[in-house]
């Protein structure tokens, strides 16, 4: 017993101590931003129903929530800004998107991941990874440089009036085009990693590669898919700075029409902010607050949907 | 001695390399018609890697090929025409971990049989019971067809793989190591249910435990360091071993 060297082994216990205490401090402040970010958007984006708004009148908050028209002027009545169109934009919009995004990206995935030879594999994989980091600037950049034009010229042909291709249909394309490399990397890993003595006992019947690719894996990997569609609409739910810039900013009226321009809950917060006080500022808090909630219950439907499609066969 | 059955497979100095390393050396054999043939032998022995040369299952891996003849009813199935789905259609295979597919247990069955392009419902409900029975599984899962196959337990998920293999209607069945995973009492059952099939179909099993071999072979083949070493029938083989290595083998005295 004398052997062991007591001073070195209580200077060992004591730095484990200082770590333990180091790192626990660390967590908890990064998870107190949670509370703070809540916070400062609770009380911003309470003010507009709870006071008079230096004389503009109270926002009701029902008419808030339900309404069809947004007008940014200090001087308008506070009962000229409502977000009810808002919501149902946004959502209409993303489902769009994912449309598209969700097919693409899963098949992509699919590729990369069973059919590519290896080395196109690992170019793909790559390329997926750049177009994941890309700032969404950029992207909104080559919306308004590239897809605007595109969806102009289209809209010219069959005889409507775009406002410069400002439209639904490109802001699906921009956020489709965004949030494909989130589902491919994400369904990529899930594909990845169904076991291979599913795949031997497919084979094993005497089907294709390609009936066990769709049958089998993509059945298998079918909760790790649903995630990636989860994040996928995550993403796309938040996106505002390149959806702004092709959105075409629509003021008022639900408009389903792919060609008509839109807005969603995202580009009305960002768009025209010039004061950083008074009540066009605060709304935009509450329109936080209505984006928040919105994607807590879609997160909590997605995940409803997902435990029910996962629960019957996948363990 | 009987007159024998008619030969399923027909190998001819059969070589088979992983990338410069070889599995199987110079190995002939003939597999014959409704038989139980057990292959017995060491880890790493070659067994398992001679089943897979029969439905070619070995193509998966990049670097192996092979030299020398293998004919399944007088077909050298190696050639490039050969229709390797077809091939894997009459000769099924049962693997040593149940892998049933995460679908239901019916799903399981008629997977198959769809990807042949069987359509009708009323003959894939027909497959599922027929398959069921035969691998004595019906009366087990008859109440919840629907139910996913992965709530089964570990025997009876065999068994469903076996019936799943059944409802292609092969001619031969390839079980590697179908019982390594499984507990004595789903053991025996499987053990059961090889015996009965054996009427119907042509079995080749491998397996690590040679009480199983001498229990369920009519022939037995001693495989070691990749090269067949002894094959003749079970009964023989366990009792007179020809070969020294083989008696070695069987009183235990290595391996």
């Amino acid at each position: 017993m004398s052997r062991i060297n007591t001073t070195l082994r209580s200077k060992k216990i004591l730095i484990d101590q200082f770590a333990h205490q180091g790192l626990k401090t660390l967590a908890l402040l990064s998870a107190s931003f949670i509370f703070l970010i809540g916070s400062v958007i609770l009380v911003k984006g309470l003010t507009p129903f709870l006071t008079d708004n230096d004389g503009l009148g109270r926002v009701g908050l029902i008419p808030f929530i339900t309404g069809n028209v947004w007008l940014i002027d200090p001087t308008f009545q506070s009962s000229l800004y409502s977000v009810g169109f808002l919501i149902i934009t946004t959502l209409y919009i993303v489902f769009l998107s994912l449309l598209i995004s969700f097919p693409v990206g899963v098949l992509t995935a699919l590729f990369i991941a069973k059919i590519a030879p290896k080395k196109l594999a690992e170019c793909f994989r790559s390329v997926v990874e750049i177009l994941a980091s890309i700032p969404s600037i950029i992207y909104g950049l080559f919306g308004a440089g590239f897809i605007l034009k595109i969806v102009y010229q289209m809209s010219q042909l069959v005889g409507v009036q775009s406002k410069g291709g400002n439209s639904v249909l490109s802001t699906v394309i921009i956020l489709a085009l965004m949030t494909i490399p989130t589902i491919t990397t994400v369904s990529e890993v899930a594909i990845r990693s169904v076991d291979q003595r599913l795949i031997e006992g497919s084979l094993a019947l005497g089907a294709s590669f390609t009936q066990t690719n769709f049958k089998v894996v993509l059945t298998a990997a079918k909760s790790g898919i649903f995630t990636a569609a989860i994040l996928g609409v995550g993403r796309a739910l938040g996106e505002a700075t390149a959806v702004s810039l092709v959105a075409g900013g629509r003021r008022s009226g639900l408009s389903f029409d792919l060609l008509d321009t839109t807005a969603t809950l995202t580009t009305t917060m960002l768009e025209g902010m010039k004061e950083s006080q008074g009540l066009d500022y605060n709304i935009r808090f509450s329109v936080g607050m209505v984006l928040l909630v919105v994607i807590l219950i879609t997160n909590f439907l997605l995940n409803l949907i997902k435990r029910k499609v996962g629960k019957i066969h996948v363990k | 001695m009987t007159a024998q059955n008619p030969i399923v497979f027909q190998i001819e100095n059969l070589n088979l390399f992983y990338g410069e390393k070889q599995a199987l050396k110079e190995i002939s054999i003939a597999i014959y018609e409704k038989e139980v043939t057990a292959l017995i032998g060491p880890s790493g022995c070659g067994k398992s890697t001679f089943l897979r040369v029969l439905n070619r299952m070995n193509d998966l891996i990049d670097s192996c090929h092979i030299t020398g003849n293998v004919t399944y009813h007088d077909q050298d199935i190696y050639q490039p025409k050969t229709d390797v789905n077809g091939l894997r259609k009459s000769v099924g295979m049962v693997f040593q971990k149940p892998n049933p597919f995460p679908m239901s247990i019916q799903d399981n069955l008629i997977y198959g049989p769809k990807c042949q392009g069987i359509r009708d419902r009323f003959l894939l409900k027909q497959i599922v019971e027929q398959s069921l029975k035969q691998a004595a599984l019906w009366d087990e899962v008859k109440d919840r067809l629907k139910e996913s196959a992965l709530a089964l337990s570990g025997g009876q998920q065999q068994r469903l793989c076996i019936a799943r293999t059944i409802a292609m209607k092969p001619e031969v069945i390839l079980m590697d190591e179908p019982t390594s995973a499984l507990d004595p009492v789903a053991t025996a059952k499987i053990e059961d249910l090889i015996s009965s099939l054996k009427q119907d179909y042509t079995i080749i099993i491998v397996t690590h435990n040679m009480q199983q071999a001498a229990r369920i072979s009519d022939k037995t083949a001693f495989f070691l360091m990749g090269e067949l070493i002894e094959y003749g029938d079970a009964n023989q083989l366990f009792s007179t071993p020809e070969n020294k290595k083989t008696e070695e083998y069987i009183t235990g005295r290595f391996g």
